[in-house]
């Protein structure tokens, strides 16, 4: 099978609640993919289903080719969780927490040395000492013990300074680089911009958008804009511009365009011809975060939910 | 391989949790020295005891491991690992019934000063000890799996344990309550561990033939071990 990940229609009901409300998507091989949502979106909840920690209401999923209701064991074998919470055991060690997550799944030994040295981990330390930083370093290397084909990883840098979570963000990429699947939840914006090939965006318990980050960028109402810092801004110069729906910042004048191409040489035509310096020119796409907040603002689409 | 992994790690981590030590290890040793003190010898008290014993010993260990592995959730490490769910509940009672076992030994040694009598069948009594403690094991185990906030598992265990130790008969025998009572009594699971241990102790029981205590204390273990199990399985 060509994919990692396969989700169709998976719905996810506590009680009255439904948190996760029919998502579909594929994640190929090789791929870094991340769910994108805000808090209580369903995220958790849908890596807890493809992890085989909790039930799937209904709906199907295949993770590796294993069917994730009827062959728990053959997912758990090919799979690495990173959850949410850094859950190694506090009384135990870095090595000692290592070395049971090797016993558990059967890894080789050396596989131990070998992760410490990698990820640089104080092997003598016990884990309940430990910075939330190194906390969470240790608990993606106790991940990879059995170096699974497919990671999980959910929310893998809140609540860690900004350094911490670069370093974690440089890692999950490296990984990503050498082959692993890396599936992925957050709501950082960086995370998005820097590590997944796909996104989905998810809101509410349902997928609202799907797709590369340019695509995702495409959706957006808004279109390219332009800051612009000229001298003098005279009245013939913002005539001209009107259709670009000028407004005032800070620093100069930012405009939206459809096409940079096409407004850059009408620009420079009519410096030629109103004879103004450029001081600065610059132009900026939406960013994920754009794209994030148009999507997940305002009432939910779906109707029912509290979001 | 994997349960003596899960077993070890159990160890490390949590014999020296509070709630290890206050109601597993120094409730029943001070309860027993208690009772020694006070009644001078106590031969025929002291299977009861040792009996009550086994009885915190293990259920307070097993239960405040799991209590901390649901709250840090570390279970679902194990959960999400290549492992039997009857594994990981093997692992618990085996680590149970060993913490058990040296609340039970340790119990004897303080008592062994406030005795007259030498112990009748000492294999007979290891026998009985890990039958009583596999079972309490498995006891304390399915009450820390079916409690939705396993903050409660220690209330609602002393709910459990408390009666258990009179309608055990383990430190007024049966035979002196009125006869209804006897129904209690043999409804009550601690009350095959207090018989066994009298026979293998003193070589006499109150009600229960040891045959039978032994059969029920075997059927209740695997029944406990069943009930965690598929608890477990819905749990996930
Ligand atoms: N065990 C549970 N019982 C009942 N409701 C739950 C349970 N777990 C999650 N929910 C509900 O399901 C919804 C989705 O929760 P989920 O944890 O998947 O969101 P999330 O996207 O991970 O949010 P966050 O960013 O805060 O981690 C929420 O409304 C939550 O309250
Ligand atoms: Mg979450």
């Amino acid at each position: 099978m060509e994919e990692a990940i396969v989700a169709e229609n998976l719905v996810k009901r506590y009680g009255n609640v439904e948190a996760v409300r029919g998502i579909s998507f594929r994640v190929k091989r090789g791929e870094a993919y991340a769910l994108l949502g805000p808090n209580g979106a369903g995220k958790t909840t849908t890596v807890r289903m493809l992890t085989t920690l909790t039930s799937i209401t209904s709906g199907e999923a295949y993770v590796n080719g294993h069917n994730v209701k009827t062959e728990r064991l053959a997912v758990r074998r090919s799979i690495g969780l990173v959850p949410d919470i850094s859950n190694l055991y506090e009384e135990l060690t870095v090595e000692e927490n290592l070395r049971f997550m090797a016993k558990l799944y059967d890894a080789p030994r050396e596989r131990i040395a070998e992760l410490i040295k990698d990820f640089n981990l104080p092997a003598g330390m016990k884990f309940g000492k430990l910075s939330s930083g190194f906390k969470r370093r240790v608990t993606i290397a106790a991940a990879l013990i059995h170096e699974p084909e497919v990671l999980f990883l959910d929310e893998p840098t809140t609540a860690l300074d900004i350094n911490s979570a670069k370093a974690v963000r440089g890692l999950i990429r490296l990984l990503n680089k050498r082959g692993m699947t890396v599936f992925l939840t957050t709501h950082n914006m960086l995370e998005a911009e820097t590590i997944p090939q796909r996104i989905a965006i998810i809101r509410g318990g349902k997928i609202v958008a799907e797709g590369r980050r340019n695509e995702l960028k495409k959706l957006v109402g808004r279109r390219i804009l332009v800051r612009l810092s000229v001298e003098p801004i005279t009245s013939s110069l913002l005539k001209k511009l009107e259709p670009y729906k000028p407004a005032f910042e800070e620093g100069g004048i930012v405009l939206e365009v459809d096409e940079p191409d096409e407004f850059l040489r009408f620009i420079f035509s009519l410096r030629s011809e109103l004879g103004f310096r450029i001081d600065h020119i610059c132009t900026e796409l939406p960013s994920i975060e754009d794209v994030f907040v148009e999507l997940t603002e305002g009432g939910c689409p779906c109707g029912g939910c509290p979001l | 391989m994997k349960i003596l992994a899960m077993a070890e790690k159990e160890l490390r981590e949590y014999v020296l949790k509070p709630g290890s030590i206050s109601w597993g290890i120094v409730f029943p040793l001070v309860f027993t020295l208690a009772f020694a003190i006070r009644f001078g010898d106590v031969d025929h008290l002291a299977p009861g005891l040792l009996s009550i014993s086994v009885l915190f010993g293990t259920t307070s260990f097993v239960s405040s491991s799991v209590i901390f592995e649901r709250r840090l959730r570390t279970f679902e490490r194990l959960l999400v690992a290549p492992v039997g769910y009857f594994e990981i509940v093997l692992a618990k009672v085996l680590v149970g019934s060993l913490f058990g076992l040296f609340v039970g030994f340790t119990s004897l040694l303080f008592l062994r000063p406030f005795t007259v009598y030498g112990v009748w069948n000492p294999w007979l009594l290891l026998l009985f000890l890990t039958l009583s403690a596999m079972c309490f094991s498995g006891l304390g185990l399915y009450i820390a799996l079916i409690v939705e906030n396993p903050i409660n598992a220690m209330t609602w265990l002393n709910l459990i344990r408390l009666p258990m130790m009179f309608t055990s008969g383990a430190i007024v025998s049966l035979l002196l309550f009125p006869h209804w009572f006897l129904a209690v009594g043999l409804a009550t699971p601690m009350t095959y561990s207090v018989e066994g241990l009298r026979f293998s102790m003193l070589h006499y029981y109150d009600v229960v033939n040891p045959l039978y205590s032994l059969l029920v204390l075997l059927i209740l273990t695997l029944l406990f071990l069943y009930l965690s199990t598929s608890r477990l399985e819905n749990l996930y």
